[in-house]
């Protein structure tokens, strides 16, 4: 039973990032910003997610397949981003600013 | 010498490929690992020339034993650098002032600048957009989140043993 | 248990599918490998729930096949989009 709660609040806590991700992705407003929720939120919602599944697995066998999961999301994640960035930047595309004068940092 | 090395890397990457091999099985038994053993010889010398690369001669006993505590202390950043995003994020008058910075790291090799880019793309507000020699160019969220770099920076340098240079400055 | 793990996956659906707003709209190309990427991770996760939802243990070599996939889609797009010569399609 308590692991049932341990792994639920893990779900809970992935789904709140994922759902701060997403929102993130929405909000940004170009490229470079869009890309720490997606680097970030989303890896750290992805582990959170399967850290939990694994703590309602158990000890088995899966926990590795698991746990090779986790590290390899970890790897690409960062990775992946890495990359994104990098073909941006070499096609020039410009990146967004704050405007001095516009306080409110919704001038796009 | 150079054989040396090519016969370690070969059985290093044999033992890889067998761990990879077992982990995907699942199992064991002796049939499994005998199977598992022939296919990973015949991959490790397929593809030695490619992922013997990924074999650096920095990746010593004593690194794999600092893994551990980096992974926390990572996990540590990560759960931090989340939280703050989050709440840059979730602010509705969404505070950001992004700016590409370029930062001169003092890491020697390949594979110590990949394992800094990626814990600078995992950590608070910044992720490494190129990577040229010594040169990072990292895109920041906010400018306070520049201030973490060095830190992130002797983290690696500690796990993989290296030390500052002496009369350098390790920002640029 | 099976109930609660189905909802987290419904509501990581719905996240997935807003996503995809991005990589249908996204003014640049890298917007869209972006939002495929944030797709895909959505669904790796939702393939490890359903192994558990289901309780079928080869779901999970489904999942770290997509994982491997997923890695390679985006690397290989992120290069092919930086090649030399190469124009935005309207």
């Amino acid at each position: 039973m308590a692991k049932d709660i341990v792994a639920g609040i893990f779900c809970c806590v992935g789904t709140l990032f994922f759902i701060i991700g997403t929102t993130g992705l929405l909000r940004m407003p170009d490229l470079f910003t869009r890309l720490h929720p997606s680097t970030k939120c989303d890896t750290l919602g992805a582990c959170s997610v399967i850290v939990g599944m694994a703590v309602h697995n158990g000890w088995s066998w899966d926990l590795l397949k698991l746990a090779f999961i986790v590290c390899f999301l970890l790897l690409s994640s960062a990775t992946c981003g890495h990359a994104i960035g990098r073909s941006a930047l070499r096609r020039n595309i410009p990146y967004w600013k704050k405007k001095e004068a516009n306080e409110d940092g919704h001038g796009a | 010498m150079t054989s040396v090395r090519a016969l370690r890397n070969r059985i290093l990457l044999f033992f890889l490929l067998l761990l990879f091999w077992i982990v995907l099985t699942a199992s064991l038994a002796l049939h499994e690992l005998v199977m598992g053993a022939v296919c990973s010889a015949f991959v490790g010398v397929l593809t030695v020339s490619l992922l013997g690369r990924a074999l650096d001669p920095r990746i010593t006993p004593a690194v794999l034993l600092r893994i551990p505590v980096f992974m926390l202390r990572l996990a540590w950043e990560i759960v931090k650098a989340n939280i703050d995003v989050a709440k840059i994020i979730l602010n509705p008058r969404l505070p950001i002032d992004p700016r590409i910075v370029e930062y001169r790291t003092y890491l020697p090799g390949d594979l110590p600048r990949t394992v800094f880019s990626d814990s600078i793309t995992l950590t608070p507000g910044t992720v490494t957009v190129e990577l040229r020699g010594e040169v990072l160019n990292v895109h920041c969220l906010c400018p306070y989140h520049e201030e973490g770099l060095p830190g992130l920076e002797r983290l690696v340098a500690w796990l993989f043993g290296v030390r500052k240079p002496v009369g350098e400055e390790g920002n640029g | 248990m099976d109930r609660f793990l189905t909802a987290v996956a419904l509501v990581i659906s719905v996240n997935a599918f807003i996503c995809l707003y991005r990589a249908a709209v996204g003014p640049t190309t890298q917007d869209r490998v972006l939002g495929v990427n944030i797709v895909g991770t959505k669904t790796l996760v939702v393939v490890v729930l359903v192994t558990y939802i289901l309780a079928e243990n080869y779901f999970l070599d489904v999942a770290i096949v997509y994982a491997l996939l997923l890695f390679v889609v985006t690397v290989a797009l992120s290069r092919y989009l930086e090649a030399e010569g190469w124009k935005e399609v309207p």
